[in-house]
């Protein structure tokens, strides 16, 4: 640890922390543009400056440095004995001298010159670095007179576009694509004030090769001005009319911790957050786009029943009351009860409850998304199971005394011997093979629970609508075991209701004995029930989440 | 009465000898006989040490000792490279070329004094890519000196290893500095690399390096054949009485003037340090027009002088204490008949093109203070008249306002202002990665500075004016940048 004097604090930190991480711990701001914690440092935007008071020899005396130093490149360091200032500090800076704000000031004035002020229309407005620094360190005029250069805008690939005008060359996007993806797409064209960030292209102009790895999203985050610009997210909300809920991703096993930023009528966008043994500062597309979903206006609604072979929408009682007649008339062998890997830890514990307690069936089951690609990159990795629970649903659905978690073959062959078969899906762009389609139009009655139409819930008998990640609290088990929870952000669509809440009131209907209130209760089951959860409460999970042992 | 100044050549004795490019004519000049004493009669570190005593100051620009920048050298780290800078491209500066296209063995023998020296088994050369007849040149210097035995592995049967590989740069001014000769030379975009760590520490590959220019190496040869106390003997030493007690500032040997501009014979002079202007503009076959109106001393870099200051000693030390510096020796002369803003604009111009682009300050403040200046230079600059309420009796006798005016001229202090932005020129600090940023406030600040009058007109009558010598200059006693030059009493004559 080194003894650090930060302005009027005297402050300890870990050796090989910058200045801007040092201030940063206690709570003082350095305003920075090309520095990243994830990232090499360039230190570049020469916004970081800091005031290094260090022993001058011939004055006998501690005076500011000759030079301002980068924060971001300054590292604080224990010093050996005899080169501790004031005889105790291993450093001494100061991140609010007037020399240090006089230089951030100058600074900015360099950035916004040819800056086209068009914050009414961009998108980063509200969540902007120049803006925010500009209204905290800026001056209130600008003295620049001359013609703005005006660079072209550009399409970089399928999600990004570069407002070329609003750059401000911290090249953040470049050194990501650089040591993160790995794939170097981007890169500085021309010299001086005319550089420009680009994809390589011909001499024409036609592009070589776009910016369409699986992680290009992230630089539209890291871009610190509105210069790289999602264009799922354009004209889409002004940032400051989103509320934001901390979740994790569902769109593989890894379980990116995420933003989700909604609005009352949806999700608009999901960002990562950071979380150091997961996914550090990054998400991949798959995950940052696949939200949609939740979103989508052929969300179910209403349960259905099949009439006449047809789905016709009905009311929750009746739907569960035709339920209960279906399993009042079979033996606990006949039923197969699956669980999703796509569904909440909190969700599979009722399932399997339900199944284990009530209808006294030891036959359970494990549905979810197919196996997709897995992706390797130099510092991120996308799984190639498409479930964010797998390991979770999996431990919870076979908790009980008995109980057989089935999957793959094994499971389509018990279905094609049941007569009723209650499925919890989640996952409806799953293709059903022939021979699963077979399995399920062999099923006498069938009981889907799922939050879009799909091929499974056109072979169902009743459809109960059940709810996204987006919809509801729990917690999700990723594949290297970590547990970490999601939030409900906006409300169920129609009358879609919590998948738990759905399997408690089937339990009820059945005389079963079931009475949880909330999410966080059920994972208080959890935690007693289930080997390895002991811990899992949801206070202890909080937003870092929680490793099993 | 100015005495006859001589040219004492030394790195250039023999550049006029037909075929001295070939091995075997600067064989007869003594070609190698200094590399192969160093190898017989000295160990590495007394090379070293003859390099330190002898107070060579680096000839690229910075002119730091070059004994001093060998020792921070760490001995344990292999391997080591030398990087010799030939992306000779400050205006006003050509002293390099002509080694590399007359006398390529010379360079090529200071290289192996250097690498002997430093154990270094390695060295690039980098050459201007402009440069294509020196690198003819070079490149066939360096075939036949592997060819006679004199670079490859075991050299002479002495055990030394040394190879060289030529490089061409891609023209660019800012692979002049030696991080961004660095990263240009290992593949990269030209932009100069945050220090410390130094190259010395940090360099080519991120292995120790030194980076030493052309003309720096060629010394060497001269210092092992003639020893340290025939080299010291050549200019100027002063006391650095900041220490007690003083501590000695060696200004020594020869330095390669490339003399351009308004004097009779342009060119490269091979003088003495410690000369004063108008000494050298008398080598140089005088001045070409009535009187002086100004001197740039060190490449376009470096802050003008003035008339008044043409009995300026040009060596490193002298310079720095004018608030200027020595540079790379490019020294351009004006007359009465140049106009210092136009001048100022052609410079600006080039600083703005070749600013890489990196950082910040550099980036968007070089285009910015060519813009003001071209502004002015076209007739557009801004000038304010306002009226100050001065208490005095009026025209109309009574008490109050006088209405006497002052004029502001806005776009002038903008100027000074935006150029120390980017670095400041009064406490020599830049918030830049590189010394680019002071290369371009330095002319700005001081042309504006001292020139003043001259930028004024131009606002005034809306187009460029020459002004008389007299009238354009301001006076040193007036001339802040001027006065700061008799305030450090920090090294006297020894």
């Amino acid at each position: 640890m080194a003894l650090v004097k930060l302005n009027d604090l005297e402050v300890e930190v870990e050796d090989g922390t910058n200045v801007v991480e040092a201030a940063r711990q206690h709570g003082i701001e350095v305003p920075h543009y090309c520095y990243h914690p994830g990232l090499t440092r360039p230190a570049n935007c020469r916004m970081c400056l800091v005031e290094p008071h260090v022993f001058f020899p011939p004055a006998g005396a501690i005076v500011p440095d000759r030079q301002l130093a980068t924060g971001c490149t300054t590292v604080l360091r224990t010093a050996p004995p005899d080169r501790k200032l004031d005889g105790k500090y291993d450093f001494i800076v100061y991140t609010d001298s007037p020399r240090v704000k006089k230089a951030r000031e100058d600074i900015l004035e360099f950035l916004l010159v040819h800056h086209p002020l068009d914050c009414p229309v961009c998108d980063q407005a509200g969540e902007c670095d120049l803006q925010d620094y500009s209204y905290r360190h800026g001056s209130d005029k600008s003295r620049y007179l001359e013609v703005k250069n005006v660079p072209p805008k550009k399409d970089l690939g399928p999600d990004v576009l570069l407002y070329s005008t609003r750059c401000v060359v911290c090249t953040r996007c470049i050194r990501f694509c650089d040591e993160v993806a790995g794939s170097g797409e981007l890169g500085l064209i021309n010299r001086g004030s005319h550089d420009e960030i680009d994809i390589p292209r011909s001499h024409e102009g036609t592009p070589i090769q776009l910016l369409d790895n699986k992680l290009a999203g992230n630089v539209v985050d890291i871009c610190p001005v509105g210069a790289l610009i999602s264009k799922d997210f354009l004209f889409k909300s002004r940032p400051w009319f989103m509320d934001k809920a901390n979740s994790v991703c569902s769109g593989c096993s890894v379980g990116c911790n995420i933003t989700v930023e909604y609005k009352a009528d949806g999700v608009y966008r999901l960002k990562p957050r950071f979380h150091e043994d997961i996914n550090q500062h990054w998400m991949c597309d798959d995950g940052r786009l696949g939200y949609h979903y939740v979103n989508s206006d052929d969300r179910l609604q209403l349960p259905l029943k099949r009439v006449d072979d047809e789905l016709t929408p009905t009311h929750w009682a009746d739907a569960l009351t035709v339920i209960q007649e279906q399993l009042s008339e079979v033996t606990a062998e006949d039923i197969v009860v699956i669980g999703s890997a796509q569904a909440t830890n909190e969700d599979n514990y009722v399932l399997q409850q339900f199944a284990h307690d009530v209808l006294q069936t030891t036959q359970l089951g494990l549905f979810g998304q197919l196996p997709g690609e897995a992706h390797k990159f130099p510092q991120f990795t996308i799984e190639a199971d498409k479930n964010p629970n797998t390991a979770g649903a999996r431990t919870i659905l076979g908790s009980a005394n008995g109980n057989v978690v089935l999957e793959d073959e094994a499971l389509w062959e018990k279905v094609s011997n049941a007569k009723v078969v209650y499925l919890v899906s989640g996952a409806p762009e799953r293709p059903l093979e022939d021979a699963e389609k077979a399995a399920l139009e062999s099923v006498e009655f069938l009981i889907v629970q799922d939050v879009l139409p799909s091929e499974v819930t056109q072979l169902a008998d009743v459809v109960l609508p059940g709810t996204t990640f987006a919809e509801k609290d729990g917690t999700f088990t990723n594949s290297t075991g970590w547990v970490q929870r999601i939030r409900k952000t906006i409300d169920p669509p129609g009358e879609a209701r919590v998948d738990w809440e759905i399997t408690q009131q089937l339990a009820k209907q059945l005389g079963g004995e079931m009475n949880y209130h909330f999410a966080g209760e059920i994972a208080l089951a959890i935690t007693e029930n289930v080997p390895g959860y002991a811990d899992a409460t949801h206070q202890n999970i909080g937003d870092a989440g929680i490793k099993l042992t | 009465m100015i005495k006859k100044i001589e040219e004492r050549r030394i790195l250039y004795e023999h550049l006029d000898v037909p075929d001295i490019n070939t091995f075997d004519v600067f064989r007869q000049y003594d070609g190698y006989t200094r590399f192969e004493k160093a190898i017989a009669e000295y160990q590495p570190d007394d090379i070293a040490k003859m390099v330190m005593d002898s107070g060579l100051k680096g000839r690229g620009g910075a002119g730091f000792s070059t004994g001093l920048k060998w020792s921070f050298v760490p001995k344990d780290i292999k391997p080591c490279y030398l990087c010799c800078n030939a992306d000779e491209s400050e205006p006003g500066t050509f002293s390099n070329r002509y080694v590399l296209e007359k006398n390529p063995h010379l360079l090529i023998e200071g290289i192996l004094i250097c690498c002997y020296a430093m154990g270094i088994e390695t060295t690039y050369i980098y050459i201007r890519g402009e440069f294509t007849l020196g690198k003819k040149m070079l490149d066939a210097a360096i075939k036949e000196a592997y060819e006679k035995g004199y670079l490859g592995k075991d050299i002479r049967g002495t055990g030394l290893n040394v190879d060289i590989y030529s490089h061409p740069g891609a023209g660019a001014y800012i692979c002049g500095e030696e991080t961004g000769l660095i990263e240009s030379l290992e593949g990269k975009r030209g932009q100069p690399r945050n220090k410390p760590p130094f190259p010395a520490v940090e360099g080519v590959f991120m292995k120790p390096t030194v980076v030493q220019n052309v003309e720096t190496l060629c010394n060497l040869p001269f210092i092992v054949g003639n020893g340290v106390e025939w080299y010291t003997q050549m200019g100027p030493t002063y006391a650095d009485t900041r220490s007690d007690p003083p501590t000695p500032d060696p200004n020594t040997g020869t330095k390669l003037y490339c003399i351009s501009g308004d004097v009779n014979e342009p060119g490269v002079y091979e003088l003495d340090l410690g000369l004063t202007c108008t000494e050298l503009i008398e080598v140089a076959g005088g001045l070409r027009g009535e009187e002086v109106k100004a001197v740039i001393p060190g490449g376009s870099s470096a802050p003008i002088l003035t008339h008044y200051e043409l009995d300026t000693r040009l060596d490193f030390t002298s310079l720095t204490l004018a608030k200027s510096m020595l540079g790379s020796g490019g020294i351009i002369v004006m007359n009465e008949t140049r106009n210092i803003v136009d001048c100022l604009l052609n410079i600006m111009k080039f600083y703005a093109h070749e600013s890489c682009g990196q950082c910040t300050p550099c980036r968007w403040g070089t285009p910015w203070v060519r813009d003001i200046v071209q502004r002015i230079a076209d007739g557009n600059g801004r000038k304010d008249t306002i009226t100050r309420p001065k208490f005095g009796v009026a025209e109309n006798g009574r008490w109050g306002d006088t209405g006497e005016t002052e004029d502001i001229y806005e776009d002038l202090d903008l100027l000074e202002s935006v150029a120390n932005n980017i670095a400041n020129v009064d406490t020599m600090t830049w918030n830049t990665i590189c010394v680019f940023g002071i290369a371009v406030s330095w002319p700005a600040v001081s042309y504006l500075r001292k020139f003043r009058p001259e930028f004024e007109a131009a606002i005034r009558e809306g187009k460029l004016v020459t002004l008389p010598v007299a009238e354009a200059t301001v006076p040193p006693e007036e001339n802040y940048a001027y006065q700061q030059r008799f305030i450090p009493k920090e090294f006297a004559d020894l």
